[in-house]
């Protein structure tokens, strides 16, 4: 009798599960897992996005973190008290490819399964906000390194730190600095402004600060046009007409980098010109300026860290962070990543412990005293946020960035208004 | 609003109607013919996009040739996938869960691959036309933009008198409308499929390729076009190709002009909220319901 069986039958089953396991496997996110925290290191889980829309800066991120704790480990890591002896520090990674749900279930499990002492990460509000209501679940500290929208932080979470200062600040740093332009007597009093914000809390965060700014000191500006848009549109054409129609002097955006690089190419393309033109915290990128090339001349951007900044520690770290990495940091994103290991480091030592609680008690009055980050002393506030001031930097021609906001930090004069192009 | 503000926002919406309809076109093609939905179709085009890109970096191959040659290696490859994957999938005059299931987890492979050759790097192809600019008068026209619609409307035109005119089209419309029939009349499906998916592959690595010389791109790129090619497919019908440029052009005027009235951050709204409303009210998309009150009776 001759068998039914039909290999065409059966194979395209086998074929489709074989594919879905290799694409499992493939797509799982790439982990380092450093196992239970044994006694002998102190596990730290790191949960940042390394592929995906986030991937670039959280690529950078990581590398920030992972500098920090090479260069504990080869002091010979940190001091605990209760266990008399110097306890390295072992890295747990997650690649949450820039998605929400799992970079909140791959913090859960660095906090449950691996037990890790502390985690940092969450890069970009939208994975910071998901990632945050698993530390006071956990009772684990959580220290994001690139999440700064209030709303992390107003929930009165415990267990949640961050190296990054608000978004409002940096909408209040961004009109201040416009304001001082006036002053200087580089813009006129009383320009008009245009906002553009994406649709997060980040977007929402920065409008916020700039009018607040503006509600403070009247006078200075008015805002004419203030609307969302949507965060990864491959399209706008019609909000810059929006924009264009509102007549405005002043342009300011507040976009993430692939929405900051077309955006900023279509307002060029349509032939649009505004005073001065920012994209909020994005601005120095190299990825933007090989895209645009000059057509990112003279935007100016407020940004957490600059390279630029003229303190002994900062030398330093980018003398390190280019042996570490084999290039130069790209705008502020490895540098508060470093801090909050750093910081890290100091409340362990500070508590003695491994004991989380401990850990966060000592977090709480933490003080970097040489911080990398503008002022040069880094502090978390009483919800966890730290609150050091931003840099402005403008983007000048030939790739050149300097700080030009505050006086004190800055490397060249702001240039305003920004000259028409030929 | 001013009548040149009207304008320029016209011209806005039809350069990027130019632009959906040439990403669209190849997932409708495969949809008419093997009634696959195509999800791996943005990884075909992330991987057009990284042709170009390769062929301007390391040859400093125009861009546009880039996007022209692209066309008979995607082409040869969606074949390979054909023959390689598609042709096991069971045969359904629906679309099939097992087919949806492959297409999405090749498309996390294709992705993932990006990743390993490309890293997570953002790319982008400068060139001198990047940031031109055509005036006239008080209406400006980004020079790109108007080139990379005319090469999409020129290719979307020439599968159109390809489809009406060839005996591949007349087979492969055949097996559109009716796949026993035309199976019974000698055409060959399985030979037209293979074509079909190449073709449809060949038209995502040239979208992609396109589109890598108006935005950057990393081995994610393509996911906010795929979305908007399903709105598209189905505003047009899901199986024809003039359709697909009626609803490229439908998606591209109610996003740009809607924006105009609402906030911009709705704007995915009402793009879903016009796919809900198709296809409640037509399901056949709104090519269909042309079709149907132009039809002689």
């Amino acid at each position: 009798m001759q068998s039914s069986f039909s290999y065409r039958n059966y194979f395209p089953s086998f074929l489709i599960a074989a594919f879905l396991s290799i694409s499992l496997v493939i797509f799982l996110p790439s982990c380092n897992r450093g196992g239970q925290n044994a006694g002998n290191a102190i596990t730290v889980g790191v949960v940042l996005p390394i592929t995906g829309r986030e991937g670039k800066p959280g690529q950078y991120q990581k590398e920030g973190i992972e500098l920090a704790i090479k260069q504990i480990n080869d002091a010979g890591g940190i001091m605990v008290k209760d266990k008399n002896k110097k306890l390295p520090v072992k890295e747990v990674f997650y690649d949450d490819g820039s998605d929400q749900a799992k970079s909140a279930s791959l913090v859960e499990r660095a906090m449950s399964s691996d037990n890790a002492t502390a985690v940092l990460g969450g890069y970009s509000t939208a994975l910071g906000e998901a990632e945050s209501v698993m530390a006071d679940r956990y009772q684990t500290p959580w220290i994001t390194t690139g999440a700064a929208a209030s709303t992390i932080f107003s929930h009165g979470y415990q267990y949640t730190f961050g190296t990054l200062s608000p978004t409002t600040l940096l909408g209040s740093t961004t009109a201040d600095f416009l304001g001082s332009l006036v002053d200087q007597g580089k813009l006129k009093k009383g320009l008009k402004l245009a906002l553009a914000l994406e649709n997060t809390d980040h977007g929402i965060d920065y409008g916020n600060g700039i009018k607040q700014w503006i509600q403070q000191h009247p006078g200075y500006f008015t805002v004419v046009f203030s609307e969302n848009f949507e965060l990864g549109s491959p399209d706008f054409s019609g909000l810059l007409q929006k924009v264009k129609a509102a007549k405005a002097d002043i342009f300011l955006a507040d976009a993430h980098l692939q929405d900051y690089i077309t955006m900023q190419r279509q307002y060029l393309q349509s032939g649009m010109y505004h005073q001065m033109l920012s994209y909020g915290a994005r601005g120095p990128e190299s990825d933007a300026r090989k895209a645009l090339g000059d057509g990112t001349d003279y935007i100016f951007a407020g940004i957490w860290w600059s390279k630029k900044l003229p303190y002994p520690q900062v030398k330093k770290f980018v003398q390190d962070y280019t042996q570490f990495t084999g290039h130069d940091p790209d705008s502020w994103y490895p540098a508060t990543a470093y801090d909050a290991v750093r910081a890290l480091a100091q409340a362990i030592e500070a508590a003695g412990t491994t004991n989380k609680t401990a850990i966060r008690d000592a977090l709480r009055n933490v003080e970097l005293k040489d911080s990398l980050l503008p002022g040069g002393t880094m502090k978390f506030g009483s919800n966890g946020q730290v609150a050091n001031a931003f840099v402005i930097v403008q983007n000048k021609p030939e790739d050149k960035v300097d700080i030009v906001y505050p006086k004190d930090a800055a490397t060249g004069e702001a240039i305003a208004p920004t000259p028409r192009k030929k | 609003m001013t009548a040149v503000d009207f304008l320029n926002l016209l011209i806005a919406a039809v350069l990027l109607a130019g632009i959906y309809a040439v990403m669209s076109v190849g997932m409708t093609v495969i949809y008419g013919v093997m009634k696959i939905v195509n999800l791996a179709h943005a990884g075909f085009m992330m991987l057009g996009a990284y042709f170009a890109y390769e062929f301007f970096e390391r040859f400093h191959i125009d861009p546009l040739i880039g996007a022209a040659l692209a066309l008979p290696a995607f082409f040869l490859f969606g074949m390979a996938v054909h023959w390689l994957l598609i042709r096991w999938l069971p045969k359904s005059d629906q679309p099939t869960l097992s087919s949806l299931l492959l297409m999405f987890a090749f498309w996390l492979v294709l992705q993932n691959i990006g990743y390993l050759f490309w890293g997570n790097m953002d790319r982008s192809i400068f060139t001198p036309r990047t940031l031109t600019v055509l005036t006239l008068g008080p209406i400006s026209i980004s020079l790109l933009r108007l080139i990379v619609f005319f090469a999409a409307v020129l290719c979307v035109c020439a599968l159109q008198l390809a489809l009406s005119r060839s005996w591949y089209g007349r087979a492969m419309r055949a097996l559109i409308q009716n796949p026993y029939a035309a199976q019974i009349t000698g055409v060959d499906d399985e030979r037209i499929a293979r074509i079909t998916f190449g073709l449809g592959t060949a038209f995502a690595g040239f979208a992609g390729a396109l589109l890598a010389m108006l935005y950057s791109f990393s081995p994610d790129f393509g996911r906010p076009f795929l979305i908007r090619a399903f709105v598209i497919i189905v505003l047009g019908g899901l199986e024809s190709v003039s359709g697909v440029a009626f609803g490229a052009l439908v998606l591209a005027l109610v996003e740009t002009f809607s924006i105009l009235y609402v906030p911009a951050g709705y704007q995915p709204a009402i793009s879903f909220g016009l796919l809900v409303v198709v296809l409640l009210v037509f399901p056949k998309g709104i090519g269909g319901l042309l079709e149907r009150k132009w039809r002689p009776a």
